[in-house]
């Protein structure tokens, strides 16, 4: 994504150019409002690249002398700074931005799995032919699903009556983002374009000139003024503007906008033509010939004209036909015999144009990358190979310097002068993270120097690649906002060495309370086995509804987590609670928590006495006066089952006991045999031992709980002795 | 690009978000403590939800508990007491901030406090004007009141003795900011007092076999071993085979890089990789990006600086944010 302003470097980037250091360091305002003087800064980073400061101003006391202060509140200010752009740029606004942003998470992915599937086919390497051809192919496809993600935007509806004089019909709005992805595609991925680069060169200029008008003069803006004047001119050949428009566009090609503009011509009109004949001979003579050049492309677009050759010797037969054609018309004797001047003036200009001359092309066009392009149609139609483009694209510079050059000037040259560096440099501080981490596919499938430069890992940066470190960088731009990072363990995860370590800190930063990021989160983890920090959140997740009185949910977030240590630590809590009182009313208020404890049957012991109680207060309750003894017998053996567990803590005997002093007295039968009775009296005996250590701690009792129910347990063993 | 976000009250002297950025606490010269929070966490409209009385003194730094042991913060105030604060809700009632310890204020100050997290404990260092450093361990992850002693020393590689009458005007400590628990809990802390041995900053790691804290490196050049320390920050490491920590001093912002493998004397290697000019000013604050590869930080000069290091590993300043009204 474009930077902080719109000419600056971003600062989510991380330089690439060896020379940055010496660049002066660029200075941000922080507008914070306050009227006061600030004292002090204090910084926290939020997820991602935002960066929170808080701005305290000066106490009052030393604004004015007399310790009246300014008047205003001194209170400070926090303010939030996002340091990588996503949408307040004038190009791409935050909406279209994320729409970007999760377009090209697809194609991003399904590239990543491909590469991964043929490199495990090919066994590491994707340099044999076949599998080399295929992933050529993969690539192509990306780069095409990413470059219609970026010209998304829907076409105007066109008019059913075309308006003759409409010049300049713009159906897209151009982005330079996009300009930009064209022009490593068509340099980098696509191989059968390779022979007809310059044509591949007009079509971009043709598409993106618009983008230049801001910064330069171009021809786009000459025509636009042009369109304008257009409508209130009656003898439109007498306008020196129209024959400089007309070459302008001849100049790079738009060979359809100068036919359109011949056809303007007055020597066409009915009430004209018979006084005109010559001269609309000529006019119409230099329209055929626009019409019928030969152009070295597979196909032309719908609407642009010119014959297509495919083949080199086809085309430079046709060339040649072309241009002795244009040369005899040049000194055809035709031209005496027009008597409008300018027409006259103004063909031989559009002729020269055709012939090449050079110093015509160089008053036609506005820039460097314009006279570069006419070059290419007209002087020098064989260019190819990299180097002598770069020659050339110098030599335009140097006739047609700029005081400020566009951003993709930039990224041109460097793409023509085959540094890699230079143009990872011109990518990521023209356009962004976003740019760097899809970009690079495009780079390594297309470039070895770059393919190398890009993988190797380095050990300065911590031992991850230049690939991967730009990866990193734009998962932290996606982390920033909440409706992006979601799409983050996408690119984080296609990161071998970082990408992981990165995606945990990630979701660590999560405000888990909230029930659908913590669902997100669990989600994410569990996709990519990242179970520790998965416990970690669910973790932080179940502390926080325990404390904010919810208890149920943080009960069950801890045993997600398998936290046993604060499982356990909440069932000793629910002891304690117990051992204090054992009345109806809090057993019900523990009742349902007991249930969610114990319903994880890996948790520790002290749940399962929890259980054990939880049933045993059951069935005593359904205990009363009347009860068939059968519920009696249950509550007894129910007793008996926790006095015998060991995990049935010592404070608990003594009211456990107490609490079934109606079981012990049963008048109707004896609960109890023998040796029941005997275990609960070395309970009992075992209890009186140990309040003689110093850590015993006294249950909530009446006094005479002890001996009432030692009276019950001797009572009943003479009962059972009895009976037996 | 930047948006105020909270206004904060008249003397508001401190703040610090807690770890996921959506809850701030903003501590204040007459001892109360605010508490923002944003509902949505997708935006960042943020609203007061509670401002309590803390101290009869003023709050001079705020620092928030990891939320593995619930929402709560510790409050160094200006007589140098330690408060820690949690909010809670007991019986169905609303979220209540409830003061659960107040570290007893002996004869010396706190000047810095941070706590260390693991899964099964919560650990709590301070550092105090008489150069001492107290280690305290939670006993209990729901029972913010019981705090054990764990250790106590001085900020000195060699413990030949004990230095007395010793006067620190600051103390800073970073914990390590590992989220597993497969390493030791270790952190760096430096001090900027009148005893030059206990300044330079010092990397401290547990010693499991032998119970007991241990100095495994020292962040200063021979040279430099005596200059005070302003502030320290420990990077995230998300994959670098070494840590990477920052000391500011009043000279630099140094750059360290610190081995993870000990030698026989149990000292882990360092290497100083850069220093930072801090253009004459003195650093309060510095704080490593959640992928340790920006760090900013920010002082007597009143802007932000952001750092980064580029490709040929020269790390140089790539932006500043100047406050402007």
């Amino acid at each position: 994504m474009p930077g902080l302003t719109s000419e600056s470097d971003d600062l989510a980037m991380v330089p690439v150019s060896p020379d940055s250091q010496t660049q002066p360091v660029v200075i941000y305002p922080l507008r914070h409002g306050l009227k006061s003087q600030i004292n002090r800064l204090s910084i926290s980073w939020a997820c991602g690249n935002t960066l929170r400061v808080s701005v305290f101003p000066k106490p009052p006391q030393f604004d004015t002398a007399d310790g009246s202060g300014d008047g205003e509140a001194g209170g400070g200010r926090v303010v939030e700074v996002k340091l990588s752009n996503s949408g307040d740029d004038k190009e791409v606004d935050a909406a279209r931005w994320r729409r970007i942003a999760y377009g090209s998470v697809t194609p991003f992915a399904l590239l990543q799995s491909r590469k991964h599937s043929l490199s495990a086919a090919s066994r590491m390497s994707l340099d044999n032919p076949p599998y080399k051809a295929e992933w050529w192919e993969h690539v192509i496809e990306y780069s095409k699903e990413i470059s219609s993600l970026l010209s998304d935007r829907k076409p105007p509806p066109r008019s059913i009556i075309e308006d003759p004089k409409l010049v300049v019909n713009e159906i897209a709005e151009p982005m330079c983002l996009k300009a930009a992805w064209e022009l490593l595609e068509i340099f980098y991925v696509d191989k059968q374009s390779q022979s007809w680069i310059p044509e591949r060169l007009l079509d971009w200029l043709a598409d993106n000139n618009s983008l230049f008008s801001g910064t330069l003069p171009t021809i786009h803006s000459k025509l636009v003024d042009f369109q304008q004047e257009l409508g209130g001119v009656q003898v439109v050949e007498e306008d020196p503007n129209y024959w400089e428009a007309m070459s302008s566009a001849l100049a790079v090609g738009w060979l359809e906008t100068v036919v359109k503009l011949l056809r303007l011509h007055g020597s066409y009109r009915f009430d004209q033509l018979a006084s005109r004949e010559t001269e609309n001979g000529l006019v119409e003579a230099v329209a055929v010939l626009i019409y019928k050049m030969p152009r070295m492309r597979p196909s032309l677009r719908e609407e642009n004209l010119g014959e297509c050759y495919k083949t080199k010797p086809d085309f430079l037969k046709a060339w040649e036909k072309w241009r002795a054609q244009i040369s005899k018309l040049d000194c055809s004797s035709y031209w005496f015999q027009c008597d409008h001047q300018q027409t006259r003036e103004g063909l031989k200009i559009l002729i020269q144009i055709m012939l090449g001359n050079p110093s015509i092309l160089s008053n036609a066009t506005f820039n460097w990358m314009e006279l570069f392009i006419s070059h290419f149609l007209y002087v020098r139609p064989f260019t190819a190979g990299l180097e002598s483009m770069h020659n050339l694209a110098k030599k335009c510079m140097q006739s047609k310097p700029v005081s400020s050059p566009h951003k993709l000037f930039g990224l041109i040259l460097g793409i023509l002068g085959e540094n890699t560096e230079v143009v990872l440099a011109e990518c990521s501080r023209s356009f962004g993270p976003w740019m760097m981490a899809h970009a690079v596919e495009l780079l390594t499938a297309g470039s070895a120097h770059a393919e190398i430069l890009l993988h190797e890992e380095h050990s300065k940066l911590g031992g991850v690649s230049i690939e991967e470190l730009h990866r990193l960088v734009y998962a932290q731009v996606l982390s920033s906002h909440a409706l992006t990072w979601q799409i983050a363990p996408i690119y984080l995860t296609s990161c071998i060495k970082q990408g992981i370590g990165l995606l945990e800190n990630l979701l660590y930063k999560q405000p888990v309370q909230h029930s659908q990021i913590l669902l997100k989160s669990v989600e994410i983890c569990r996709l990519y086995e990242l179970d520790t920090i998965s416990s970690n959140i669910m973790r932080i997740a179940g502390v926080h509804h325990w404390k904010h009185g919810r208890k149920g949910s943080g009960v069950f977030w801890l045993q997600q987590a398998q936290d046993e240590f604060r499982l356990n630590r909440i069932a000793k809590q629910l002891f304690d609670f117990m051992g204090k009182s054992v009345s109806d009313e809090g057993f019900k208020q523990w009742e349902g928590l007991i249930e969610l404890l114990g319903s994880e049957s890996r948790t520790a012991g002290g749940l399962e006495f929890l259980n054990k109680y939880r049933d045993f207060r059951r069935s005593l309750l359904q205990v009363n006066g009347d009860t068939p003894t059968d519920a009696a017998r249950n509550a007894a053996e129910a007793l008996v089952s926790l006095m015998k567990n060991p995990s049935t803590p010592q404070r608990f005997w003594l009211p456990l006991l107490y609490d079934s002093l109606k079981l012990l007295n049963w008048q109707e039968r004896l609960l109890l045999n023998v040796s029941q009775t005997q275990l609960l009296l070395n309970k009992l005996q075992e209890l009186s031992m140990a309040r003689l250590r110093p850590d015993f701690v006294e249950a909530d009792l009446p006094s005479d709980a002890l001996s009432s129910v030692r009276l019950a347990l001797a009572t009943n063993l003479g009962r059972a002795i009895l009976e037996e | 690009m930047d948006k105020a976000i909270i206004d904060l009250e008249e003397g508001t002297t401190c703040t610090a978000w807690n770890y996921s950025g959506h809850r701030l606490a903003a501590g204040s010269t007459d001892g109360t403590l605010s508490v923002f929070d944003s509902t949505d966490p997708a935006s960042s409209v943020f609203n007061c939800s509670s401002t309590f009385k803390v101290h009869a003194s003023g709050i001079v730094k705020v620092v928030w508990a990891p939320p593995e042991y619930g929402d709560a913060v510790a409050c160094i105030c200006g007589d140098g007491s330690l408060l820690l604060w949690e909010e809670v809700v007991e019986d169905s009632e609303l979220p209540n901030w409830k003061l659960c310890k107040c570290f007893d204020k002996i004869s010396s100050q706190v000047l810095d406090v941070q706590f260390g997290v693991s899964h099964t404990s919560l650990k709590l260092v301070a550092a105090y004007s008489d150069g001492q450093v107290k280690l305290f361990e939670l006993l209990d992850p729901f029972e913010l009141k019981n705090w054990q002693l764990q250790a106590e020393f001085q900020n000195v590689i060699e413990s030949v003795s004990k230095f007395g009458n010793v006067s620190c005007r600051s103390a800073s400590i970073a914990w390590n900011p590992l989220k597993g628990e497969i390493q030791q809990s270790s952190f760096v802390l430096g001090f900027n007092s009148d005893m030059p041995q206990l300044n330079s900053s010092k990397v401290w790691e547990f010693d499991q076999d032998h119970q007991r804290w241990l100095p495994v490196a020292e962040l200063a050049l021979p040279t430099d071993k005596g200059d005070p320390v302003s502030t320290v920050a420990w990077a995230p490491n998300i994959g670098r085979p070494y840590e990477l920590i920052a000391v500011a001093t009043s000279k630099e912002i140094a750059l360290w890089h610190v081995g993870s493998n000990p030698d026989p004397d149990g000292r882990l290697s360092v290497e100083k990789v850069a220093m930072l000019s801090t253009h004459d000013s003195e650093v309060w604050q510095m704080e490593w990006d959640m992928s340790g590869m920006t760090l900013a930080t920010t002082g007597s000069d009143g802007v932000v600086r952001l750092w980064q290091c580029n490709l040929s590993r020269v790390w140089h300043e790539q932006a500043i944010l100047e406050p402007t009204s």
